[in-house]
């Protein structure tokens, strides 16, 4: 599970993030929500371990993040909304890599039906440059999901797919959060929290405006409207601008 | 139309030159603006400052100091006119798929959709190419200021240049847009460089042949009995009467007319050679503007790759526009284990195929079968010295030049440090693991130039008393241990520039250019070498010390050994506090904020 507390992230003068707190549970899907600039990326790359918090607590499956940063790193995967990937590594070295750098042992029994899951399957020996947007957004799960993480950041997981990609990730999604995994995943994208999500969390100006289950959010800005939509929801508890 | 093409190009240009001073304010920029300026004033305004004070008494064709007795200006203009001749070959016989006018990814966005015609972006390409013309006509002055042998002041030879460097322009423009229709109308690459080449190659068989006879090793008047080799003067004096007679005399002269001006002595030679050049460059504008040739596909792709080129360049990634392959494992590399060796691993798959154990292995039979052959033979004693110095000079340049090539480190891996970061590695791990490719390369390297130095060195070779077996074994295997420690520290300091200061080697890393970055890579250098003097510092003088204190009472070989182990000590010392040090830099480490301008 997934455990922040006061968490507040500064560059200079500048907080980007100023002491949220929340907690995600094995099996629940967390959105990030919030206008550009809301401090969406600066707390999952926090959460991740990629920049360090300047303050609070953050706990991955049970290890603190800022003591044992190792330990908590083997039970996390982020998934960038860029996929990153090495030019010089095919598919299948990709998972090759990353299982050493893991340590799984007998990784293939593993990555080959991942890699067929994925579809990818046909694609093990190419590199990156000859993969499209979507597989490389693939190879890039498949990497993050060869160690089962328990805990799983996604940051605009959609951006750059098409209609079948975009189902298959969101199956996907789903699927791992069934099998147990705290999902936290930020994105513009409000059907997709809408269909993905358990939980939202809308920030801006890197505080925390709401959070709860989609149910209590939308009620908490529906003043007591019926069928009111999340981007409604959205609008109403931002002020409709960024500042 | 044009004009909103000019206004692009010139308020492209004003915004960028206002954004490179609004960078002056950060100090990074500052201080290598500063150190870049008196760079350019040390090295060449200063010079060029006195070259204006001197009076320039010239006769045409200034002689240079090695060569008193020879005009060497047409020599210059046949040499540049070859050299011209060279680049528009090239342009004809290498392309091998449609080529385009390069617009950048922005240009073929707003621009083709417009409605412009071909023949205006035509303009628009040859207008802006002058913005770079004319700045780069200023730097070749300046560097041009030096050559003792040139007549003129700098407003002859900045013209001079311009006229080079938009003839060049020019030629290149019309040729890619003649290749293109060629292409289009179905001539193969395999025939137009046939014809191409041909041309070219019989012009030079004709030259060849014909001069053979009729162009006489000496010029009347000079000493007879002296072959054009005999010296550089009857060399040089030669190959230009070569150069200047036959077809190749035809050949040259386009080029000729376009150098001239830029040769001319005085105002009154360049007015004289002018004429003939500005012909040439209005034949070529003609040329070029008059060609109706769909372009843009051939364009859009070009800009693609450009655009993708650049994007790797930014990412950390290589300057080459090589296409990665897909490559076999260098060796096998099982699940369990430590991890660094998963970073040695996919750097190698890096690297070029030729950096392989085999490779060293193969390399390190043939020094050992071929070096001692060679010592054994008498009369080859001149090869075995030579092998020693060969060795020597190989082995400084790759320990002092090799950690700037060899980059399959962090460098090249800070592009993708967000996901690097997420692993469950500390970032020391991550460090040495990065280190581990350019280490075992230039050890590699290193240890090759040992193994055939040490070979060659036999005691008999060189005539020096303590130099015993003994002391060739352990000097050998000694520096063969230290060899791996001391690649590993050089490659630290610039992988420690790229942690401590990545927007500054960001910086470094772009095309894009200006002053203050020049300044910027200068002081790169200059402290990657102080800090590497420093740092191996305590270990020469510490090894220097106990070799000197312990020879006399333990023998030179084993204070050989005892040098050895505390150069190891100090150099491991020194390792596992800049692994130590860096990592925790790693780990704090957030690129997208530091590139943040």
């Amino acid at each position: 599970m997934i455990e922040v507390s006061a968490l507040t992230k500064r560059y200079g003068d500048f907080t980007a993030v100023r002491d949220l707190s929340f907690t995600v549970q094995p099996g629940e899907v967390l959105g990030l929500v919030g206008p550009n600039g809301a401090g969406k990326t600066s707390t999952l790359r926090s959460l991740a371990g990629i920049i360090p918090a300047s303050s609070g607590l953050v706990r991955l499956a049970g290890h603190d993040l800022a003591t044992d940063p190792v330990g908590a790193k083997r039970h996390l995967a982020f998934f960038p909304d860029e996929p990153r990937l090495f030019d010089y590594l095919t598919v299948r070295q990709h998972l090759a890599f990353v299982a050493r750098i893991y340590g799984v042992a007998q990784h293939e029994t593993i990555s080959e039906p991942l890699l067929v899951e994925l579809e990818i399957a046909d694609k093990a020996d190419q590199l990156p440059g000859e993969l499209s947007r979507g597989m490389k957004q693939k190879l890039a799960i498949a990497c993050g999901l060869l160690h089962g993480p328990k805990v799983m950041f996604f940051d605009e997981p959609l951006t750059g797919l098409d209609p079948l990609g975009i189902r298959r990730m969101k199956d996907s999604i789903l699927r791992r959060a069934r099998e147990g995994a705290a999902i936290v995943l930020s994105s513009h994208l409000l059907h997709l929290l809408q269909e993905v999500c358990s939980h939202v969390l809308i920030l801006k100006k890197g505080e925390k405006i709401a959070h709860g289950t989609l149910t209590d959010v939308s009620a908490q800005f529906s003043n007591g409207e019926a069928n009111v939509s999340l981007e409604e929801v959205f609008i109403r508890a931002t002020g409709g601008s960024e500042n | 139309m044009l004009g909103a093409l000019l206004y692009l190009r010139l308020t492209s240009l004003k915004n960028l030159l206002l954004s490179r001073l609004r960078r002056l304010k950060q100090p990074k920029y500052l201080v290598g603006a500063i150190v870049g300026a008196a760079y350019f004033y040390f090295v060449f305004f200063r010079r060029f400052g006195r070259a204006l004070a001197r009076p320039h008494p010239m006769p045409r064709g200034l002689a240079l100091p090695a060569l008193p007795s020879f005009d060497v200006l047409p020599l210059i203009a046949t040499g540049g006119a070859l050299l011209l001749l060279i680049i528009a070959t090239f342009t004809w016989a290498l392309p091998t798929a449609r080529p385009g006018l390069a617009f950048t990814e922005a240009e073929v966005a707003f621009l083709f959709p417009a409605p412009i015609s071909r023949r205006r972006l035509i303009h628009f390409k040859l207008l802006g190419a002058q913005v770079s013309i004319l700045i780069s006509a200023l730097f070749f002055t300046l560097v041009s200021s030096g050559w003792s042998f040139l007549g003129g002041g700098a407003l002859i030879h900045t013209l001079g240049w311009w006229i080079i460097l938009t003839a060049v322009n020019l030629h290149l423009t019309g040729a890619t847009l003649t290749v293109t229709r060629l292409i289009d109308g179905g001539v193969s690459t395999a025939r137009r460089r046939t014809v191409v080449l041909g041309i070219i190659g019989l012009a030079s068989a004709a030259t060849v042949f014909s001069s053979w006879s009729n162009t006489p090793f000496f010029v009347p008047g000079e000493p007879e009995g002296r072959g054009p080799f005999a010296g550089l003067t009857d060399l040089c004096g030669y190959l230009a009467r070569l150069l200047d007679a036959g077809l190749f005399h035809w050949l040259l002269l386009p080029g000729k007319w376009v150098m001239a001006p830029f040769l001319s002595v005085n105002g009154t030679a360049f007015l004289h050679a002018l004429w003939p050049a500005a012909l040439i460059l209005v034949a070529h504008y003609f040329w070029v503007s008059r060609m109706e040739v769909s372009f843009e596909e051939a364009s859009v792709a070009t800009s693609e790759k450009r655009a993708a080129r650049i994007a790797r360049i930014r990412g950390g990634g290589a300057f080459s526009a090589a296409k990665p392959k897909a490559r076999r494992e260098p060796f096998r590399l099982p699940a369990l284990g430590r991890p660094e060796l998963a970073f040695l691993w996919k750097n190698l798959l890096s690297t070029y195929p030729l950096f392989h154990w085999r490779t060293w292995l193969v390399c390190a039979a043939i020094i050992l079968v071929g070096v001692p052959w060679i010592v054994r033979h008498e009369e080859l004693k001149g090869v075995a010295i030579g092998i020693c110095i060969i060795s020597a000079v190989v082995a400084a340049y790759t320990l002092l030049l090799g950690p700037q090539f060899s980059r399959q480190d962090l460098r090249s891996d800070l592009g993708n440090s967000d996901i690097i970061k997420t692993y469950p590695l500390a970032g020391w791990q991550v460090v040495l693991g990065e280190l581990l490719t350019p280490t075992a390369i230039l050890a590699g390297m290193l240890w090759l130039t040992l193994l055939a130095a040490g070979c060659a060195l036999e005691p008999g070779v060189v005539q020096l008393s303590w130099f015993t077996q003994g002391v060739r074994v352990f000097a050998g295997l000694g520096l063969a241990l230290v060899i791996p420690p001391l690649c590993l520290l050089q490659l630290l300091v610039p992988n420690a520039a790229a942690l401590v200061f990545p927007a500054w080697f960001h910086a470094t890393r772009q095309r894009t250019g200006g002053i203050d970055v020049m300044g910027q890579r200068i002081i790169f250098v200059f402290g990657q070498f102080l800090v590497i003097v420093l740092a191996l510092a305590p270990a020469v003088v510490g090894a220097g010390l106990i070799i000197f204190a312990t020879q006399w009472l333990v023998g030179l070989s084993a204070a050989v050994v005892f040098a050895t182990l505390l150069a190891l000590a100090v150099l491991i010392g020194e390792i596992w506090c800049g692994l130590w040090w860096l990592g925790g830099r790693f780990e704090k480490l957030d690129l997208a904020t530091e590139l943040r301008p």
